[in-house]
């Protein structure tokens, strides 16, 4: 068994999850509790990778300055629109700047869309799923409906008339991407905590006169959250792609240091003579939502209680 | 797409059925980001040269009958009504379908075209114009001195709301048709710039009948004297062409003043720069305009294409302070960003060598330019530090330039989408001024109309305008009269005043030459603006396109134009 950094790392959250809500929960409500083995295969390799690759743009987030051989705003005008070179890893654009160092700043907003978004996204949707699940009735039909018209339009439309209303920002982006994904959540959530609410443990304490709202805090929340932060984590992705997409469209700010959705976009009329100022921010981006994908691919596997036992 | 993804998500919840497939799909998207967007043509590189000036193809061999041209459109024209436009893209496509009274020659002289013969008043205020006889607009309605009164008299008619063909006509009262072919026209003031302006194919003629008939609609079904009648147009599209077989009017802007060669004409509208270029290079289209300075290089080189290029001329892209902003109504905070922003290094690294930087508030072959002023004003940072120090502006721990507990800040604003590399010019700007410690918040916004033009709200704004005459400078440098609109620099000064003033009724062509002489160097001299680049309109086109020329404002002539086989 191959135990690389990045799968210990991985376990290592697992456990604390587990730790968290699962093991708190009584009567063995979970059927996971006791010590999922992770297995070691190729996927694993892969899972290191893509954990090794997370980890150094996370880093790039913190410290770019400690990674970025130049300033992302210093416009070398002799030296525009010049091929990768030792000089210039991945070449410059077309004002002159470090297409590489431009990257590396660039993480920062970029993740910063993605992450504070998907927060935004979960806690909202979130708490809407656990309150139509828990509280049931009227409320749920509403609620529920509610979510279901918004599903009815295409995420990244939703997004865009959000964007368009509120006006460029790094703010109204993060809420336009939110917003578009709160019913997603809302829909796990809700399922989580319909199928939760009638285990044995829940009718237990309600037996033992626990409040409502203990009941729901102590366990029902923390039985339901695994598969919520599954989603999340898969849906750091496809956010941050959401964000690259808004700010590619123009919808971002004109800001000193672009992310990269702003980047692609300033570069995509020089691909014809200078492909590498919007191929390498294109693949910063599939990099990092490739490599969260697969992080969040394995942590389902693992907490799925359906695959327990299977290869 | 992305919530697609979210969906599949929340339907199939988190079973792992195939594994990588998700990951997958994202990845192949953030790829599809940077590659489908954007079009495709061969890759070339090359250094930056010169672009090649000039028309298509040599005149040395016979002109092919037939075929249809088609020209993409970087945006759409509003109305094929030309006395409701307000854009130059739809004066590209009214010289096709109209015909105006008079043409300007290349050396800046009026020549004829629907008129003949014209006439100034001994007091200038009325014009008398002789018109042609055997011209009949695409729907059989004779052109006569009636049609010219029902043209003009409708763009004054506030029932019209006329757009910048209202502010061309101005100061027109009032026609009298003196014969069946000969036309007065009357002015309320003396104006040396009206009879240029009747040049401009913002005030191209159109058929009164259809005018009449359609009303509010009539640029939906536009009819004009013009070498081409209107077909079609679907939104955001083309706009199909086809050619007037009677049309025997042309003027001696082209070589053919018969009908054209070709049977018809369809204008695409292709927005997105390296799909219409892409498009020449791969032979969707024959013909695209504004090439990008980038693709200039490349398309020298390309073997198929050809590189077509003028100058416009008018009012060059120009950036304007606000006046009315602290503390740029102060001349020396106005010099140190003059003096702080390296323009020619600005125009050469975005443009590539293919834009000319501008010196003046006019461009070349405007009336009035004044040369003297080329290459007058040099960067220098140790000069715009010094004027800060003096206006007591000192630099904080972050560099940035304080007084009074306030930070220098310019609050520039430009439109999107970026036109012209313009967005960039601002984060060069940025990056120049940030050096003497001017921070420089950069505001793009798509709604120009209300940022700019109702609220007010910007320190440095950049325009630019076609235009045949000096006079235009009124509607950006004259002091706002009561109910009038401010003008974007908010420049209020009787001496400038006096000068506009004069320039517009100065019957001799020297003296008015020296007036906006003036004019131009009082706004170096103030700093009152930063003039940029002058527009060159270019197209790429086909090897097969001859005969493509342009009007001296930079509109092409279609009249010529054959398709060598």
């Amino acid at each position: 068994m191959k135990h690389s950094a990045a799968a210990a790392k991985t376990s290592g959250r697992l456990r604390r999850i587990r730790k968290a809500g699962l093991d708190k929960a009584p009567y063995g409500a979970q059927h996971r509790t006791s010590g999922t083995r992770l297995r070691f295969g190729s996927a694993d390799v892969l899972t290191g990778v893509a954990g090794i690759a997370v980890s150094f743009l996370v880093l790039c987030a913190l410290i770019p300055g400690w990674i970025a051989p130049y300033s992302p705003t210093e416009m070398n005008t002799a030296a525009i629109l010049q091929a990768p070179s030792v000089l210039h890893l991945l070449g410059t654009d077309y004002f002159g700047r470090d297409v590489f160092s431009l990257i590396v700043y660039g993480t920062r907003d970029s993740l910063l869309i993605g992450i504070c978004s998907v927060l935004v996204g979960v806690l909202i949707g979130g708490t809407l799923g656990s309150l139509a699940g828990y509280v049931g009735g009227k409320l749920d039909t509403v609620l529920m409906r509610l979510m279901d018209v918004l599903l009815t339009v295409p995420g990244i439309l939703l997004a865009l008339t959000i964007a368009a209303a509120l006006g460029p920002g790094l703010r109204n982006i993060v809420l336009a991407i939110a917003i578009s994904s709160v019913p997603g959540y809302a829909r796990v959530m809700r399922g989580q905590i319909m199928a939760i609410r009638r285990r044995g443990y829940i009718f237990a304490s309600r037996a033992i006169g626990a409040r409502p709202s203990s009941i729901l805090i102590r366990h029902v929340l923390p039985n339901s959250a695994a598969p919520l932060l599954v989603m999340a984590t898969l849906g750091l992705g496809s956010s941050i792609l959401a964000g690259a997409g808004l700010s590619f469209l123009g919808l971002g700010v004109l800001k000193e240091i672009p992310d990269w959705g702003a980047l692609l976009s300033q570069g995509r009329g020089y691909l014809t003579v200078a492909w590498w100022i919007c191929t390498f921010p294109g693949l910063a981006i599939t990099l990092f939502v490739l490599s969260v994908n697969l992080i969040g691919d394995r942590w389902r596997d693992a907490v799925d209680p359906k695959r327990k036992g299977k290869v | 797409m992305t919530n697609g993804i979210t969906h599949k998500l929340a339907a199939d919840r988190i079973y792992p059925k195939r594994r990588f497939k998700l990951g997958c799909v994202l990845g192949a998207l953030a790829l599809a980001l940077t590659t489908a967007l954007t079009g495709c043509g061969p890759a070339s590189g090359g250094s930056t040269a010169k672009a090649a000036s000039g028309t298509a193809g040599s005149a040395a061999s016979t002109p092919v009958q037939g075929g249809e041209l088609t020209y993409a459109l970087a945006t759409s024209p509003d109305t094929l009504d030309p006395r409701r436009s307000g854009l130059a893209v739809s004066v590209r496509v009214f010289g096709a379908l109209y015909d105006t009274l008079l043409i300007r020659n290349a050396d800046g002289s009026l020549g004829p075209s629907l008129a003949t013969e014209w006439k100034a008043s001994e007091d200038g205020l009325s014009y008398t114009l002789k018109l042609r006889e055997d011209v009949k607009f695409q729907d059989g309605t004779p052109f006569n001195a009636e049609a010219v009164k029902y043209n003009f008299d409708s763009i004054i008619d506030p029932e019209t709301k006329a757009a910048n063909a209202l502010a061309l006509l101005r100061p027109y009262k009032s026609s009298e048709v003196i014969d069946e072919h000969t036309i007065k026209l009357n002015l309320e003031t003396p104006s040396q710039a009206f009879l240029g302006n009747l040049s401009q194919g913002m005030l191209s003629l159109v058929s009164p009948t259809a005018a009449q008939k359609d009303g509010e609609n009539y640029g939906k079904n536009p009819v004009g004297t013009g070498p081409f009648k209107f077909v079609s147009w679907s939104e955001n599209a083309e706009i199909k062409l086809a050619k007037n077989p009677d049309y025997a009017w042309g003027s001696a802007e082209s070589s053919n003043t018969g009908a054209a060669y070709l049977d018809a004409l369809t204008f695409k509208i292709v927005p997105e720069e390296a799909t219409r270029i892409g498009g020449v290079q791969s032979g969707q289209v024959l013909a695209a305009e504004t090439v990008p300075p980038q693709n200039v290089v490349a398309l020298q080189n390309d073997p198929n294409a050809q590189l077509l290029q003028t100058n416009t001329i008018g009012f060059p892209y120009t950036l304007f302070f606000n006046l009315e902003h602290e503390p740029w109504n102060e001349l020396k905070a106005r010099q140190a960003v003059q003096y702080a922003v390296d323009l020619d290094s600005i125009v050469k690294t975005l443009y590539l060598g293919t834009y000319e930087r501008a010196w003046s508030s006019v461009t070349p072959g405007i009336l009035g330019y004044d040369e003297s002023l080329e290459g007058q004003i040099k960067p220098d940072t140790a000069k715009a530090n010094a004027l800060l120090d003096e206006l007591g502006w000192v630099k904080g721990a972050d560099g940035i330039r304080v007084k009074d507990g306030k930070k220098l800040t310019l609050h520039y604003v430009d439109g999107s989408p970026n036109r012209e590399k313009r967005n960039d010019i601002a984060a060069m700007i940025r990056e120049q001024l940030k050096a003497i410690g001017i921070e420089t918040e950069v505001e793009i916004t798509q709604d120009i109309a209300t940022v700019v033009y109702q609220n007010w709200d910007y320190d440095l704004y950049g325009n630019s305008q076609v235009n045949s005459d000096p006079h235009g400078l009124t509607s950006f440098y004259r002091s706002t009269e009561d109910e009038g609109r401010r003008t974007l620099s908010g420049l209020s000064d009787p001496q400038v005043d006096k000068w506009l003033d004069q320039g517009a009724i100065e019957p001799d062509e020297a003296k008015r030459a020296e007036l906006y002489k003036k004019v131009q160097q009082y706004i170096s001299d103030q700093a009152l603006i930063l003039p940029v680049y002058v527009f060159p309109y270019t197209v790429a086109a086909g090897r097969s396109v001859q005969g493509l020329t342009f009007d001296p404002f930079g509109y092409p002539i279609f009249n010529d134009v054959y398709l060598q086989k």
